[in-house]
């Protein structure tokens, strides 16, 4: 059991998506950044950054940290939401697509680009659900 | 005396009509099970709460507030009950006893829906004879009901499950799962002070108009995208601030106020207002489509309607889009993933242009076999920026909004298609000058005798599938001409010849007098009352749940009939019974908004899903078109101008955004065999 967003969480999300996802067939060969603002982390309502970025659909980094120089990290597309959101979207009660349309999250960048990755973000979204995570 | 004896006559009327009532419902001893049916199929359009017949408003419903005591929310009631979906609880027996069956829901929801809610609160009535007293629940009150009540007072907030259950299907998805608080604010700081609690206790938040949106969309696959699975309703009926200034013609209205109440004070001052539907709230329809009228030509769409609002936003600050400071108010987004349909701030204020009236406004209508034919009149007309108001209406539409009953509108439905080969109307409301214009421009038009004939004759028309008459004017080379301009349009008229006494003979008896009377008032059947104060579309309901399908798009004929096309095809491939509803135009006919419909049992899973298929399959279709906004795209988006949500036009999916667009959809619904 590791704790949502913390650093051994990111740790084992990105093994468990390296050993498992194949970059071709499950995520399409995407080149995309993604920056993750969540906001309101409990216990003591804290910002952490949980940014990931794939080449050619492999999974380069996936990063959960509060140090803010993390924002300099270049990123095509910023998501932010509240923590409950979150927990929601990584815990396969809701789809990340279904969050900005319900306004539980907003995003900045690309939209039509953010339109043809939703398929294999959703596929990494179900992969590091099977996580033993404590939310 | 004689002035006694009228007042003795009317109260006696009145008294039958109630006593007749109860006697069919006295002694009856009704099941919810009985009223399955009528409580299944209730549409909540929420025109209870409008008193647009002028026989006032549910007592119940006025002094409580909360839509469990609206007849909308008791038919809801009696359904959630009869399913086994709620349990009694105290709030139950407050809302049964505060409803004596006095029938003026009757009268209101027979005129709509041909529904008589008042057999439905009879059931709920005999069903809580038979409670014991250990089967009803005492709702305890919790941390969030006590800081909701503290904001609005302890009457204004409840977590009680049956007055919960009563917005199922008007906002919450059915059968509510979460866990919901129902909170009634009267001001603006109280809705501040809700959202600042929603953000203490990590829960979202919804605020809801009149609820007609949802009650349409919640049948469908966007039900989830459409609302919240647990946390607070903020109902806003309480806040009902309207304020005319003829000065600067405009209204300052609270987001409570509906479109017929906002119509009725414009009125007193010769003006008017582009109101959608009587029945929505104005607010909330200003903010969640913009205002779709016949009007968009004249009077505009989004941003054109009003001069300033005020919301709250998801920190709990009050802006208005006329501050300064405030982030460009009017910028957009364009495409799939700018679908929306929670609005992501609460309007609590709109100051909204009105129009004046012109003193010779009549109405034409020129009536059309096709539809190709009909666009090209009504965009000469949009281009030519003639009369205020300007569609082209369905036979579907014309014959179900004028029709007393769904049997009647089906009798004339086929009577226009089969023998008068009426399929579409251009429906003007003009000043003197225009109309000479039109009629010059049309080969054939009618005016207001005639659809008061039509209206006062629908019963008498429906009747006469094996007219004479009609067969010989079916044989004529153009059977519109012959009825509408030639020379059996007298004999058509003499033939018609009906008084509002024929007409009500399709009504229930007891509610026969009452409606004499109500459709011996001129606007009844005076088109361009009919127009402004928009009371009948929810007849569409009648007899199914229908989903709005069309949207925005260039105002040429090409690309409107590409639409009704790939909105028609998706329609027939899923057995679903669709019908083109109506079109209106914007800047003089430069873009055109289409309403189409898919109409389908709600009650029928089958059904249910061959609509969402039929959704889906319409979306690709709309898509692919270049310049094509669908409704569902423009939802949310009604406080910012047309041109940042229409302009640049889309240009049309290609294949491969076509393959991205199926992958969206099954992230969002998952795969067809989920909905």
């Amino acid at each position: 059991m590791v704790k949502y967003l913390s650093e051994e969480w990111a740790t084992e999300a990105k093994k468990k998506v390296l050993a498992e996802l194949d970059p071709k067939k499950d995520l399409k060969g995407m080149n995309a950044s993604l920056m993750n603002v969540v906001q309101n982390v409990p216990p003591d309502q804290k910002t952490i950054y949980f940014y990931i970025r794939f080449v050619d659909g492999k999974l380069e980094e996936l990063l959960a940290t509060s140090d803010e120089s993390v924002k300099q990290k270049p990123a095509e597309f910023t998501v932010t939401g509240d923590y409950t959101t979150f927990v929601q979207i990584s815990s396969g009660q809701m789809s990340s697509a279904m969050a900005l349309l319900k306004n539980r999250v907003k995003m900045a960048g690309n939209k039509i680009k953010a339109f043809t990755i939703t398929k294999p973000i959703d596929t990494f979204n179900a992969c590091i659900q099977k996580l033993s995570t404590e939310y | 005396m004689f002035f006694c004896f009228l007042l003795l006559k009317s109260f006696k009327k009145e008294k039958s009509i109630k006593s007749l009532t109860l006697s069919i419902l006295k002694g009856n001893n009704m099941k919810l099970a009985d009223v399955l049916e009528t409580t299944q199929k209730e549409p909540h359009c929420g025109m209870c709460k409008v008193d647009f017949l002028g026989t006032g408003l549910c007592p119940a419903g006025k002094k409580h507030g909360y839509v469990a005591y609206w007849p909308e929310g008791r038919m809801e009631l009696a359904r959630a009950l009869a399913e086994n979906e709620v349990k009694p609880t105290d709030a139950l027996l407050d809302i049964v006893k505060s409803c004596d069956l006095c029938g003026i829901c009757d009268r209101q929801c027979y005129f709509i829906t041909q529904r008589r809610p008042t057999q439905a609160h009879q059931a709920m009535k005999d069903y809580v004879k038979t409670l014991k007293p250990n089967m009803i629940q005492h709702v305890a009150e919790d941390d969030v009901v006590k800081d909701l009540r503290a904001i609005v007072g302890a009457e204004w907030a409840t977590n009680d499950p049956i007055i919960i259950a009563s917005y199922t299907r008007s906002i919450l998805r059915q059968p509510p799962t979460g866990k919901f608080y129902i909170v009634m604010p009267r001001t603006k700081e109280e809705i501040v002070d809700i959202v600042k609690l929603a953000e203490k206790y990590k829960i979202p938040y919804l605020p809801r108009g009149n609820g007609t949106f949802f009650g349409v969309v919640l049948q469908t696959l966007l039900a989830e995208p459409a609302t919240i699975e647990q946390g607070i309703i903020i109902d806003l009926l309480r806040m009902k601030d309207l304020h005319i200034d003829p000065e600067s013609i405009t209204a300052t209205i609270g987001p409570g106020v509906t479109s017929f109440e906002l119509q009725k004070a414009a009125h007193a001052h010769t003006l008017r207002a582009n109101v959608a539907e009587a029945e929505s709230h104005v607010c909330a329809n200003a903010q969640n489509l913009g205002i779709i009228t016949t009007w968009s030509n004249t009077y505009g769409w989004g941003t054109d309607n009003f001069i300033d609002a005020e919301y709250i936003d998801s920190t709990g600050a009050i802006q208005h889009l006329s501050d300064k400071d405030v982030p460009n108010p009017y910028a957009s987004e364009q495409g799939l993933l700018s679908l929306s349909l929670i609005p992501s701030v609460i309007v609590t204020q709109l100051t909204l242009k009105l129009h004046q009236i012109l003193p010779d406004e009549d109405a034409v209508f020129i009536p059309f076999s096709n539809l190709s034919d009909a666009l090209d009149l009504a965009h000469e007309i949009a281009q030519r920026n003639l009369g205020v108001s300007l569609a082209v209406l369905s036979r579907k539409y014309l014959t179900e909004f004028i029709s007393p009953t769904h049997e009647i509108a089906e009798g004339f439905n086929y009577i226009a298609e089969r023998y008068l080969k009426l399929n579409y109307v251009v429906d003007v409301i003009c000043d003197s000058h225009s109309k000479k214009i039109i009629e010059e421009l049309a080969d054939i038009t009618f005016g207001r005798e005639m659809i008061k004939s039509l209206i006062l004759g629908s019963s008498k028309i429906a009747s006469m599938k094996d007219s004479d008459l009609l067969k010989m004017i079916s044989e004529e080379d153009n059977p519109l001409k012959a009825v509408f301009a030639g020379p059996l349009r007298k004999h058509f008229e003499k033939g018609l010849a009906a008084s509002p006494r024929d007409l009500v003979n399709a009504y229930d008896s007891d509610l026969r007098d009452f409606f004499e009377k109500l459709y011996s008032k001129p606007e009844l059947t005076d088109p361009i009352w009919l127009h402004s104060f928009r009371i009948l579309p929810c007849r569409m309901e009648r007899k199914h749940m229908w989903m709005y399908r069309g949207g925005y798009m260039p105002g040429d004929k090409k690309t409107i009939l590409k639409v009704v096309d790939a909105l028609e095809k998706p329609a027939k491939e899923n057995n679903i019974d669709g019908a083109f509803g109506f079109l209106s135009y914007l800047e003089r006919g430069k873009l055109a908004h289409l309403e189409y419909d898919y109409y389908y049992d709600h009650t029928d899973p089958d059904a249910r899903k061959r609509v969402n298929k039929a959704i889906v399959e319409s979306w690709r279709r709309q898509f692919a078109i270049r310049g094509v906004t669908p409704l569902e795209f423009i939802c949310s988006k009604g406080l910012h101008k047309k041109e940042h949500i229409l302009y640049p036009f889309p240009p049309g999916l290609s294949k491969e955004d076509l393959e991205h667009f199926e992958e969206l959809i099954e992230t969002l619904f998952g795969g067809e065999e989920k909905w």
